[in-house]
């Protein structure tokens, strides 16, 4: 009876040829390889310095400043200030500031490649049946499993740190860019064309605009996701606010721990907040 | 009103399976005068090779010679610890004891018991490859690095060097941490936690396929240091105050095998077998070595031929005559 609940057919696939494949991989590409990291370093270490030497009055300030103008509330702007200022006053302000900026490139990249790829992908349905099952992958593949290779590539630190936020953050945008695009009115751009337009014109001047509310939705959770990576980047070397959330699990700190991520909920509430406003789509 | 009633139906449900299922388990360990036997073995995992390595040959043992059975709990060095303690983990293999900052504080109040040296011939310290070695004569102790920072470039931070220290949690990363600060190095080096196992191991095997120059903190007996040829930097002979503050060599650590309260009332005869458990890290090297050289091999059967080609001599070390003619008959 055995046979009935015991798998019948096992065959362990080559292990060690997967290995060595990519770490030959690692070494034939290592020029273009180290070139990437090295712009990946490059962008994050100059967004950081560009944040660092901003003083931390403006930085309130500013926050005050977009949390009021996007909320339409001066409170709002009082609170969020506040609650910046407060992660200053638990001593993680450099951290935040690092953090910061790590999570900046990898959103900044996100959109990049997300928007130019949702697009295109709302443009055939057959494009999206084929990237469906990538984006998925990309979601749900255990994190550890590609950042091993990306650390064999790009090294331990910023550069796989912020290919690891792009690879997991760059999904909703794409996905909600092309879902908006292709839930606007077919009527509205039947109308469009019945006026003239071509199909370029017709994307860019009125399916792009009347999408706005859905993309902006995937721009903010874009930013919402790579928050949400800032401690597994933290497993791969980057610094910020994520190694004291580290420290603090590994070292059994339950304080340390409630303050380190309460300044990263902060932190993402903060960014939320003030990108939802902006289009004017408010999730109350 | 149908779907409601469904609702609280199915949820009523499986709150009382929860509670039927969970309750034998939960109601036999508290209060027994003579507590039951155990039968189904908790081992701790915290990771490393040379863990899950002694675990399946005390495994095995508890197989062949007790008729128990066994599985490992993966959980990190502080959080086994913690487990141990509270009696979710039976058995640890490898209490590293200088990592854990309370241990001798915990062993003191009774939380948890002691069984014997399963090693207490490791070492650890900074390490740098052996071609990095070879180009740089001079480059022997911990405080030559001062003139050879030039060779560890941070990219992170251009005109500084990196030197990679422990995963955070581990006392040691501090010690090492203060060494860097006691030699002067940082000024020159930045002291990088590469955050986990799997990093850190990633990082210095990429940095050997590129043949570039590392220097990391790592520790014997471990694969990576039974596959890769690195080389100790010296330092000043141990000392035990000074050590804290960084400004000696790392002493041997006592990794010692401990097991819970309940678990030591619960199984003596095991016990008795573990307090005889005492290996080296020459020995849990070669353990690994066998893994390495022999693909797909597992752990079971590192455990099989240790015990049965590598070392039979250990065998009459660990247990009765009776219990080692039992295991040489299984085995």
């Amino acid at each position: 009876m055995e046979w009935l609940f015991n798998f019948p057919f096992v065959m362990k696939p080559d292990l060690n040829a997967i290995d060595s494949a990519v770490r030959g991989f690692a070494l034939w590409a290592s020029p273009v390889l180290d070139g990437i990291s090295g712009g990946l370093t490059a962008l994050v270490n100059g967004i950081g310095w560009l944040l660092a030497h901003i003083p931390w009055f403006l930085l309130i300030g500013a926050v005050f400043f977009l949390g009021w103008k996007s909320r339409k509330s001066i409170r709002s702007g009082i609170l969020y200030a506040a609650l910046l200022a407060l992660i200053g006053v638990v001593g993680y302000w450099n951290a935040m500031i690092t953090t910061l900026a790590i999570v900046m490139a990898g959103v900044m990249i996100s959109l990049l490649i997300g928007l130019p790829v949702g697009i295109l992908l709302s443009t055939s349905r057959r494009l999206n049946n084929f990237a469906r099952p990538v984006l998925d992958t990309m979601q749900t593949m255990p994190v550890f499993v590609y950042l091993i290779p990306a650390l064999l590539f790009f090294g331990l630190g910023s550069p796989s740190a912020v290919i690891a936020t792009v690879i997991y953050a760059v999904v909703p945008v794409i996905r909600l860019t092309s879902l908006g695009i292709r839930q606007v009115d077919r009527e509205v751009v039947e109308a469009a064309a019945s006026f003239g337009s071509t199909r370029m014109q017709a994307l860019f001047k009125v399916q792009i605009p009347q999408a706005l509310p859905t993309i902006m939705t995937g721009v903010n959770q874009t930013l919402m996701m790579a928050m949400a990576m800032v401690v597994t980047c933290s497993m791969i070397g980057a610094r910020g606010l994520g190694v004291e959330v580290l420290n603090a699990v590994n070292r059994i700190e339950m304080g340390r721990g409630i303050i380190s991520g309460a300044s990263v909920v902060i932190l993402a509430v903060i960014l939320d907040r003030v990108t939802q406003g902006w289009f004017g789509k408010e999730e109350k | 009103m149908k779907k409601i009633a469904a609702f609280l139906l199915a949820l009523s449900l499986i709150f009382t399976a929860a509670g039927c299922s969970s309750s034998p388990a939960a109601s036999g360990s508290s209060g027994a005068a003579a507590p039951k036997e155990k039968t189904d073995l908790v081992f701790a995992d915290v990771g490393w090779d040379s863990i899950k390595f002694h675990n399946a040959v005390a495994g095995l043992i508890a197989e062949k010679v007790f008729g128990y059975t066994w599985t490992e709990t993966p959980a990190s060095t502080p959080i086994s610890h913690e487990a141990l303690m509270k009696g979710e983990i039976d058995v640890h293999m490898e209490t590293w004891t200088d990592n854990l900052p309370d241990y001798a504080g915990d062993l003191a109040a009774g939380k948890l018991t002691e069984l014997g040296v399963n090693f207490d011939d490791n070492i650890q310290g900074f390490y740098i490859p052996r071609y990095v070695a070879d180009e740089n004569p001079g480059l022997k102790s911990v405080a030559d690095l001062k003139d050879y920072a030039h060779l560890f470039p941070d990219p992170d931070s251009p005109g500084k060097a990196r030197i990679f220290g422990g995963i955070p949690g581990w006392s040691i990363t501090e010690i090492m941490e203060k060494k860097v600060q006691y030699y002067g190095l940082d000024s020159q080096y930045n002291y990088v936690i590469p955050g986990s196992d799997a990093a850190m191991n990633a990082t210095i095997i990429s940095a050997w396929d590129k043949k570039e120059p590392v220097v990391f903190y790592y520790w014997e007996p471990t694969w990576l240091m039974g596959l890769y040829d690195f080389v100790l930097l010296e330092d000043a002979p141990y000392d035990a105050a000074a050590y804290f503050e960084g400004k000696t060599a790392c002493p041997s650590v006592r990794v010692n095998v401990c097991v819970s309260n309940d678990f030591a009332a619960s199984n003596p005869e095991f016990c008795e077998f573990l307090s005889k458990y005492h290996t080296s890290s020459a020995l849990t090297s070669e353990g690994l070595a066998y893994l390495q050289q022999n693909a797909g091999s597992t752990y079971r059967d590192a455990a099989a031929w240790f015990l049965k080609e590598g070392h039979p001599e250990l065998v009459d070390q660990f247990l009765t005559s009776e219990q080692a003619s039992r295991l040489r008959e299984a085995l």
